[in-house]
C-alpha cells in the first residue's frame, strides 16, 4: 500500500518534470523510431537470403519483427538510464537530500522512481510498434497470447535495472559515463540488432554482462516463437539469477551510498 | 529535548597537488560542540561564514554522521536510531532550492507528505491547512517556478512542517527576503515555538533577527562554541560601552569644554545640526546623570536625549576585534 502511494508520487513528479513539454515526444517516439528504421535499412543491402550469413540465426523474412522486438525491449531499458540521469537534477535542486531527510524506505523510492518513469516513457513507442506490425502485415507472426506475460517480464526486469541505475547515480554526479556505456554498446551487445549467437566469443562474453540480453532472449522466444513458459524454464532461471544478483548489489550499494553521503556530505555537491 | 555532546565533524577532502596527484586533507568543520534545544524554545547559532553552522545542523537532522560525539533527540540516538529521529525533526534552508519547481505548491507537499507515510484524506487536510497557515492557499495549484522568492520560502516552511516535527532546524531562513516578508516569516517562526511548542534551531546572518527571536544564542567560531547566553547577556558582557546622543541649542566653545571636562574618560563629539548642537558620547559607564547635571548647571536646555542600547551586532563586532587583537 505504502509502495503504491510512493510509486504514484514518483509517477506524478516525473510526469511534471520530465514529460511536460512537446519536445519530449522526440525522445519518446521519433528517436527510437529512427533507430529502428535506420537499422532496418542498413540490413537491406546485405545478403538476407536463406544462404546469407544471418539466416543461420534469424529467419530473415522476419527481420522487421526481430528489430521491432529488439528496440521495444531496448527502449524499456534505455528510458530508465535517462530517468536515472535526471537524478542529477535532484542533486542540484537539493531535493535528493530532502528525500534522505525523510524516514521513507530508500529502496522503495529507488524502484518506485524507476516504475513511475517507465510507463510514461514507453507507451508511445509501444503504440508505434503495434502500428508497424499492423501496417506491414506482420501481425500474424506474433503469438499474441504470450504478449501480456512477455511485457510483464520485460517491465519487471526493466524496473530492477532502473532501480540499480538510480542507486549508482546516488554515488556520483559524474555517473554520466553510464550514458556512454549504455547507449550504443547496450544496443549492440544485448542483441537488439544482431543476434547474440552471431557474435564471436568475446562479444558473447560482453553480452553476458547486460541484463537486457537475457530479457530480450526470453521476450523474443515468447512473442516470436510462441514458446511456452515451461520450455523457457532454463532461461527464466538464468534471468531470475541475474535479477537477484542485480537486486542484491543494489541493496548493498544503496546502504553504502547513504553511509558515504553521511560521511562526506556529497549529496549536495554538484 | 535535543542534547548534543562533544560534537565533531572532520571532512576529508582531496586537494590537487599537481596534475594527477591528489593530497588528502582533513578539515575540522565542527570541533567539539555541546548544545541543547528544548521544546518551545528558539535557539540561535551564530558565526561567520564557514564557522560550521550548516554542518552542525546537518548532523542534528541525521544527514551527516558526526566524527565524534553524541546527539540524543528525546532519548533517541541520531546515528543508531536515525530513521526514528527523522520522524521527529525537519530542516529548512534559505534560498530557492529544495523544491520541485515544475510541481505546484500542493503537489510538492503531497510528494513529501507521502514520503513521511501520510496519505488519503489526512494528507489532503494537512496540505490545505499548511498552505493556509503560510498564506499560499490561493496559489496552491500554481507551479512553484512562478512563485516569488518569499512565496517559495513560505512553501519551504510548509514543507518543513509536513511531518509535524517536534524540532525544526532553520538554516538562514530569511536569506534574500525583503524586510516585510522576512518580518512575516519571523512571526511564523515565533508562533511555531510559542504556540506549537516546537524546538527551533536557527542560523542567520541578520543579527536583529537572532536578537528578536532567540531565547538563547550560541556563537561558534572555527567549529567551537565561544559564547553561549541570552542575546541580552551577551550584549551586556561583551559591549561595555554606552552610547548617548544629546541634542541642545548651539553650544559655545566654553560650554563645550565644560562638558568635556565633566566627562573624563569619555569620547565626546560635537556635531553642528540645523538648530543647535548634537553631542555624541561614548562612555564605559552610563553617563546620562552626569550629562543632565552639567546641562542644568550651565543652563543648557536639552531638546532630546537618547541612550542607544548596545546591540548584538556590536557584541559580535567587539568579539571579532578582541580575537584579532
Ligand atoms: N561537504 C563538504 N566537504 C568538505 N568540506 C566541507 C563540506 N561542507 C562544508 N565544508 C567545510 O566545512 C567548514 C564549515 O562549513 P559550514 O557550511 O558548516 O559553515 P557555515 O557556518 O554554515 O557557513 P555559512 O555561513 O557560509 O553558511 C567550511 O570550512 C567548509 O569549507
Ligand atoms: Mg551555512
Amino acid at each position: 500500500m505504502r509502495c503504491m502511494s510512493i510509486l504514484w508520487a514518483e509517477a506524478v513528479k516525473s510526469h511534471q518534470h520530465n514529460f511536460h513539454n512537446k519536445l519530449v515526444y522526440f525522445s519518446l517516439l521519433i528517436w527510437p523510431a529512427l533507430l529502428f528504421v535506420t537499422s532496418y535499412y542498413s540490413f537491406k543491402p546485405f545478403n538476407l537470403s536463406a544462404t546469407g550469413p544471418l539466416s543461420a540465426y534469424i529467419e530473415t523474412d522476419q527481420i522487421i519483427l526481430f528489430l521491432l522486438t529488439g528496440y521495444l525491449a531496448y527502449i524499456f531499458f534505455w528510458s530508465l538510464v535517462q530517468s536515472a540521469w535526471n537524478m542529477s537534477y535532484e542533486r542540484q535542486a537539493g531535493t535528493l537530500e530532502l528525500i534522505f531527510l525523510t524516514p521513507v524506505s530508500r529502496i522503495t523510492v529507488m524502484y518506485a522512481r524507476a516504475a513511475g518513469n517507465l510507463f510514461e516513457a514507453v507507451w508511445l513507442f509501444t503504440l508505434f510498434t503495434l502500428l508497424v506490425l499492423l501496417t506491414t502485415g506482420q501481425a500474424d507472426h506474433i503469438h499474441w497470447a504470450n504478449v501480456p506475460i512477455a511485457l510483464l517480464f520485460l517491465s519487471i526486469s526493466a524496473i530492477v535495472w532502473g532501480g540499480f541505475l538510480n542507486i549508482v547515480f546516488l554515488f556520483s554526479r559524474d555517473a554520466g559515463i553510464l550514458f556512454t556505456i549504455f547507449e550504443e554498446p547496450m544496443q549492440f551487445f544485448s542483441g537488439v540488432r544482431i543476434p547474440v549467437l552471431a557474435f564471436p566469443v568475446w562479444g558473447k562474453v560482453i553480452a553476458f554482462f547486460f541484463p537486457l540480453t537475457y530479457v530480450l532472449d526470453i521476450f523474443r522466444k515468447l512473442i516470436l516463437d510462441g514458446a511456452g513458459l515451461l520450455q523457457l524454464i532454463d532461461q527464466f532461471l538464468m534471468l531470475a539469477g541475474v535479477l537477484a544478483i542485480l537486486f542484491t548489489v543494489s541493496v548493498l550499494l544503496l546502504k553504502k551510498a547513504e553511509h558515504h553521503a553521511k560521511e562526506t556530505g556529497n549529496m549536495v555537491l554538484f | 529535548m535535543i542534547e548534543a555532546k562533544g560534537l565533531k565533524k572532520t571532512y576529508t577532502i582531496s586537494k590537487k597537488a599537481g596534475f594527477l596527484r591528489k593530497e588528502k586533507q582533513k578539515v575540522k568543520a565542527v570541533d567539539g560542540i555541546d548544545l541543547t534545544i528544548s521544546e518551545g524554545e528558539i535557539v540561535g547559532l551564530l558565526g561567520l561564514n564557514g564557522a560550521g553552522k550548516t554542518t552542525t545542523i546537518k548532523m542534528l537532522c541525521t544527514l551527516l554522521n558526526p566524527t565524534a560525539g553524541t546527539i540524543s533527540v528525546d532519548g533517541l540516538d541520531a546515528v543508531c536510531d536515525a530513521m526514528a529521529v527523522k520522524g521527529l525533526v525537519n530542516m529548512i534552508a534559505g534560498g530557492e532550492r529544495m523544491l520541485y519547481w515544475r510541481l505546484t505548491g500542493a503537489e510538492n507537499l503531497r510528494y513529501f507528505g507521502k514520503l513521511y507515510g501520510l496519505h488519503g484524506l489526512e494528507l489532503e487536510e494537512k496540505i490545505s491547512s499548511l498552505l493556509s497557515q503560510v498564506g499560499l492557499s490561493e496559489v496552491s495549484d500554481t507551479p512553484v517556478e512562478l512563485y516569488s522568492k518569499g512565496m517559495k520560502q513560505r512553501l519551504q516552511i510548509a514543507r518543513g512542517l509536513i511531518n509535524d516535527p517536534r524540532y525544526l532546524f532553520l538554516d538562514e531562513p530569511t536569506l534574500g527576503l525583503d524586510v516585510p516578508v522576512a518580518k512575516q516569516l519571523r512571526e511564523t517562526v515565533k508562533n511555531l515555538a510559542k504556540e506549537q511548542q516546537k524546538g527551533i534551531l536557527l542560523t542567520s546572518h541578520y543579527l536583529e533577527e537572532v536578537e528578536e527571536l532567540c531565547d538563547r544564542v550560541y556563537i561558534i567560531e572555527k567549529g567551537k562554541i565561544v559564547l553561549h547566553d541570552t542575546p541580552q547577556k551577551i550584549t551586556e558582557t561583551v559591549v561595555n560601552e554606552f552610547h548617548v546622543s544629546v541634542e541642545t541649542r548651539t553650544l559655545s566653545a566654553l560650554e563645550q569644554s565644560k562638558l568635556a571636562k565633566g566627562l573624563p574618560s569619555c569620547k565626546i563629539q560635537f556635531l553642528p545640526s540645523s538648530d543647535g548642537t548634537i553631542l555624541e558620547i561614548k562612555a564605559p559607564f552610563d553617563p546620562t546623570s552626569i550629562i543632565i547635571a552639567i546641562c542644568v548647571e550651565q543652563k543648557i536646555s536639552i531638546q532630546k536625549l537618547e541612550l542607544k542600547r548596545p546591540r548584538l551586532e556590536d557584541a559580535i563586532l567587539a568579539l571579532a576585534k578582541e580575537k584579532s587583537a
